[in-house]
C-alpha cells in the first residue's frame, strides 16, 4: 500500500474537514475577546490575565494581541486559504491544460532553449509573486470593497501568472505524444484534431495533470505566503499607522503569519502556530504528490545500471 | 530570426518591458469612494514620460527615503556591494554543494535525507528562514547561546550565518534534485552498462561518463536555478534586514505617500544587471566543470 499517498490524504482531509465543520466546535466565537481581568484560582491565588493569553486549557492556540482565540482565528482563515489554493490551481490546470494540449498538437517543434529569445529566459528571473506583489499592492492595503470581492481579484491575477508555466508543461508532454504512431493511425482513419486530444492524447495526460495540479496548489499556498511577508494578505489589508501595523482582514493563514513576523522573540505562539497549520498543509499536500508520483514511477520506469 | 536581430533587440526589449512592468502600481487604483477596480492607463503612460524626460535632467535617479531626497548613485553602491556578495557566494556554492551531493544522492541510499530534501524543497523559502531564525531564538532561550544573529541591526554588523545558509541551502536542494534525477536517468543508458562490462570503476563511470553527460541539463535549468536563486533575494534580503537592491526599492517604492515610479525601474534594471552578471559566472564555472570532467 502507498503509505505517503495515505497520510497526505488524511492529513488533508482532516484539515479541510476541520476549517468547514470547526466553527461549530471551537470553544471561542472569532469575535469575543478577553478583558484584561483578574482571575482567582482554586487555592485563593490571583492572577492579572492580559492578552495575549498563552496556550492553556481554556485557550488551547492561545490568544493574540486582541485577546482573539487564535483557534477560531485559525478556523475562520482556512477556507480562504483552502479555496483560494484549490480553486486557483484547478483554473490554472484547466485553462493551461487546454492551451497547452492545443499548443502541443498544432504547434510547431520546439526550439532548443538556447535559441529562443533570450528575453523570456531573463524575465523568469523575475520572480512571480512581484509580479503579483506589482498588481496587487496598490489595491489591497486598507480596501473599500469587500474580502470576497479582493479576494477574488487576487484568484483572477494568480491564475493568469500561473497559465503560462501549466501550459508550457503541458504542450512538451503533448508534443511527445503526438509523434506516437497511435496518434498517426488515428488520424489516418479520419479523426479530427479535437477527437485526437480528447480521446486519444488526453488519457495518456490524465496522470501529468493529477500530479501538476496537486503541485501547483503547493506553489500557490507558497506564493500566498510570500505575498504576505510583503503585507498583501488575501482578502486585504488593514494598515494602522501610529505605530504602522499590518493586519489580515481575513484571518487568512498566511496574513496570519505574516502579521505576527514580529513574534519571533516574544509571544512566539502567535507566530507559530499558524506557522505550524501551514507546513501541515502543504506537507499533506506534499505527500500526496510523493505517493501519487511513487504509483506511476512504478508503472513506467527504466532500471538504474549502477 | 537572425541572430543579430535578436541581439539588438534583446536591450531595448527588456527596457521596455521593464518600464512596463514597474508602472502596473500606478495602473491597478481602487476607487477611494466604492472600491471600484480602476485601469489608469493613462496615469502609467505618464510615468513612463516623466521617466524618460528625467534621465536628461537627472531627475529620474532622486528619490525620497522619507523625506530626505537622495541620488540613487550614491546609494545603490552599498546595496550592489551587499546583494553580490551573497547572490555570488549562494550561487558557486550553491551550485557546487548541489551537484556534489546531487551525483552523491543518485548513487547512495539514504532515503531518509532524500525525503527531507523533497520535503524541504516543497516549503517556500520564507518558511525555510523564518524556521533557521526560529531555531535559533529557541536555542538561544534555552541555553543562552546566540549561536548567530537572527537579522541585521545595523549595517555594521550584518547577520553573514543565516542568510548564507539559507541563499546556499535553498538552490542547492533545487539542484541536488535535479541533478539526481537526471543522474539516474543517465544511468540507465546503455553506455553506463557497456562502461561497466568493460570493468571501470564506479567512481570513473560516474564522473567520465555520466557527470559529463548530465551537464547540458544542468545549463539548460540554469535560469530556472537562477530564478529560485533571485527570487528568494527579494525575501530574505526583507526578512534579514541586509540593506540590498531590493531592499531598497521595497522600503522606498511608496515613499512620502506616492509611488516612486523611477526609484523602481533604477531598482528593478540594477537587480537584472546583477542577475546578468552571475549568470555568467555560473556558465563559466559550467564550462570549468566541463573542461575538467571531458579532459
Amino acid at each position: 500500500m502507498n503509505r505517503a499517498l495515505i497520510a497526505g490524504l488524511i492529513i488533508t482531509l482532516v484539515m479541510i474537514a476541520a476549517s468547514f465543520f470547526g466553527q461549530y466546535l471551537a470553544p471561542h466565537h472569532v469575535e469575543d475577546q478577553v478583558a484584561v481581568h483578574y482571575a482567582v484560582d482554586a487555592n485563593g491565588q490571583g492572577t492579572l490575565v492580559v492578552p495575549p493569553v498563552s496556550p492553556n486549557a481554556e485557550y488551547p492556540f492561545g490568544t493574540d494581541k486582541a485577546g482573539t482565540d487564535l483557534m477560531s482565528k485559525l478556523i475562520a482563515g482556512s477556507k480562504y486559504t483552502i479555496i483560494v489554493s484549490l480553486v486557483v490551481a484547478f483554473a490554472r490546470i484547466i485553462i493551461g491544460g487546454i492551451v497547452g494540449l492545443l499548443l502541443g498538437y498544432f504547434g510547431k517543434e520546439k526550439k532548443s532553449r538556447a535559441k529562443r529569445l533570450p528575453l523570456w529566459n531573463v524575465l523568469n528571473g523575475i520572480p512571480m509573486f512581484i509580479i503579483v506583489w506589482m498588481v496587487m499592492i496598490g489595491i489591497s492595503i486598507n480596501p473599500v470593497v469587500s474580502p470576497i470581492y479582493l479576494t477574488i481579484i487576487l484568484a483572477v491575477v494568480m491564475t493568469i501568472v500561473g497559465i503560462p508555466s501549466v501550459a508550457s508543461t503541458i504542450k512538451d508532454k503533448t508534443m511527445v505524444i503526438r509523434e506516437k504512431q497511435f496518434i498517426i493511425s488515428a488520424r489516418s482513419i479520419g479523426a479530427g484534431p479535437l477527437t485526437i486530444i480528447r480521446t486519444h492524447i488526453f488519457p495518456h495526460m490524465k496522470e501529468s495533470f493529477i500530479i501538476l495540479f496537486v503541485q501547483e496548489i503547493i506553489l500557490i499556498l507558497g506564493l500566498l505566503g510570500q505575498l504576505a511577508i510583503f503585507n498583501v494578505f488575501v482578502g486585504g489589508t488593514t494598515m494602522y499607522v501610529d505605530p504602522v501595523e499590518y493586519v489580515s482582514r481575513t484571518n487568512e493563514w498566511t496574513g496570519l503569519i505574516g502579521q505576527a513576523r514580529d513574534n519571533l522573540l516574544i509571544y512566539q505562539w502567535i507566530l507559530v502556530i499558524p506557522l505550524v497549520a501551514y507546513i501541515v498543509f502543504i506537507f499533506g499536500f506534499h505527500l500526496i504528490s510523493v505517493g501519487l508520483e511513487s504509483i506511476y514511477k512504478e508503472k513506467y520506469s527504466k532500471v538504474s545500471h549502477i | 530570426m537572425s541572430k543579430l536581430f535578436q541581439v539588438s533587440l534583446f536591450v531595448p526589449g527588456v527596457l521596455f518591458i521593464v518600464l512596463l512592468f514597474a508602472m502596473l502600481p500606478a495602473v491597478f487604483q481602487a476607487d477611494p469612494v466604492n472600491g471600484a477596480l480602476h485601469f489608469q492607463w493613462m496615469n502609467g503612460f505618464t510615468k513612463i514620460g516623466e521617466y524618460i524626460d528625467g534621465i536628461w535632467t537627472g531627475q529620474s535617479f532622486r528619490y525620497y527615503a522619507g523625506s530626505n531626497e537622495l541620488s540613487f548613485w550614491e546609494q545603490i553602491g552599498y546595496g550592489i556591494k551587499v546583494t553580490s556578495f551573497y547572490m555570488v557566494l549562494g550561487a558557486v556554492m550553491g551550485m557546487t554543494v548541489g551537484i556534489l551531493l546531487g551525483v552523491y544522492f543518485a548513487v547512495a541510499r539514504a532515503e531518509w535525507f532524500k525525503r527531507l530534501l523533497e520535503l524541504t524543497g516543497a516549503l517556500p523559502d520564507f518558511i525555510i528562514v523564518i524556521v533557521l531564525q526560529f531555531i535559533i531564538v529557541l536555542v538561544a532561550m534555552e541555553t543562552g547561546l546566540v549561536i548567530a544573529k537572527v537579522a541585521s541591526f545595523n549595517d555594521n554588523e550584518p547577520a553573514i550565518l543565516l542568510p548564507l545558509l539559507s541563499t546556499i541551502i535553498i538552490p542547492a536542494n533545487y539542484m541536488i534534485r535535479n541533478v539526481a534525477l537526471h543522474m539516474k536517468h543517465t544511468f540507465t543508458e546503455d553506455y553506463i552498462n557497456f562502461a561497466k562490462s568493460r570493468g571501470l570503476r564506479k567512481g570513473y563511470i560516474i564522473f567520465r561518463h555520466a557527470l559529463p553527460n548530465v551537464l547540458p541539463f544542468i545549463k539548460a535549468d540554469l535560469h530556472k536555478f537562477m530564478g529560485i536563486l533571485f527570487g528568494n533575494l527579494f525575501i530574505f534580503e526583507y526578512l534579514y534586514n541586509l540593506h540590498g537592491v531590493t531592499l531598497l526599492v521595497f522600503t522606498n517604492a511608496f515613499g512620502m505617500n506616492s509611488y516612486q515610479y523611477s526609484l523602481v525601474v533604477n531598482g528593478i534594471l540594477t537587480f537584472l544587471l546583477l542577475y546578468a552578471i552571475v549568470y555568467l559566472l555560473l556558465r563559466l564555472m559550467i564550462l570549468g566543470w566541463e573542461k575538467v570532467l571531458t579532459r
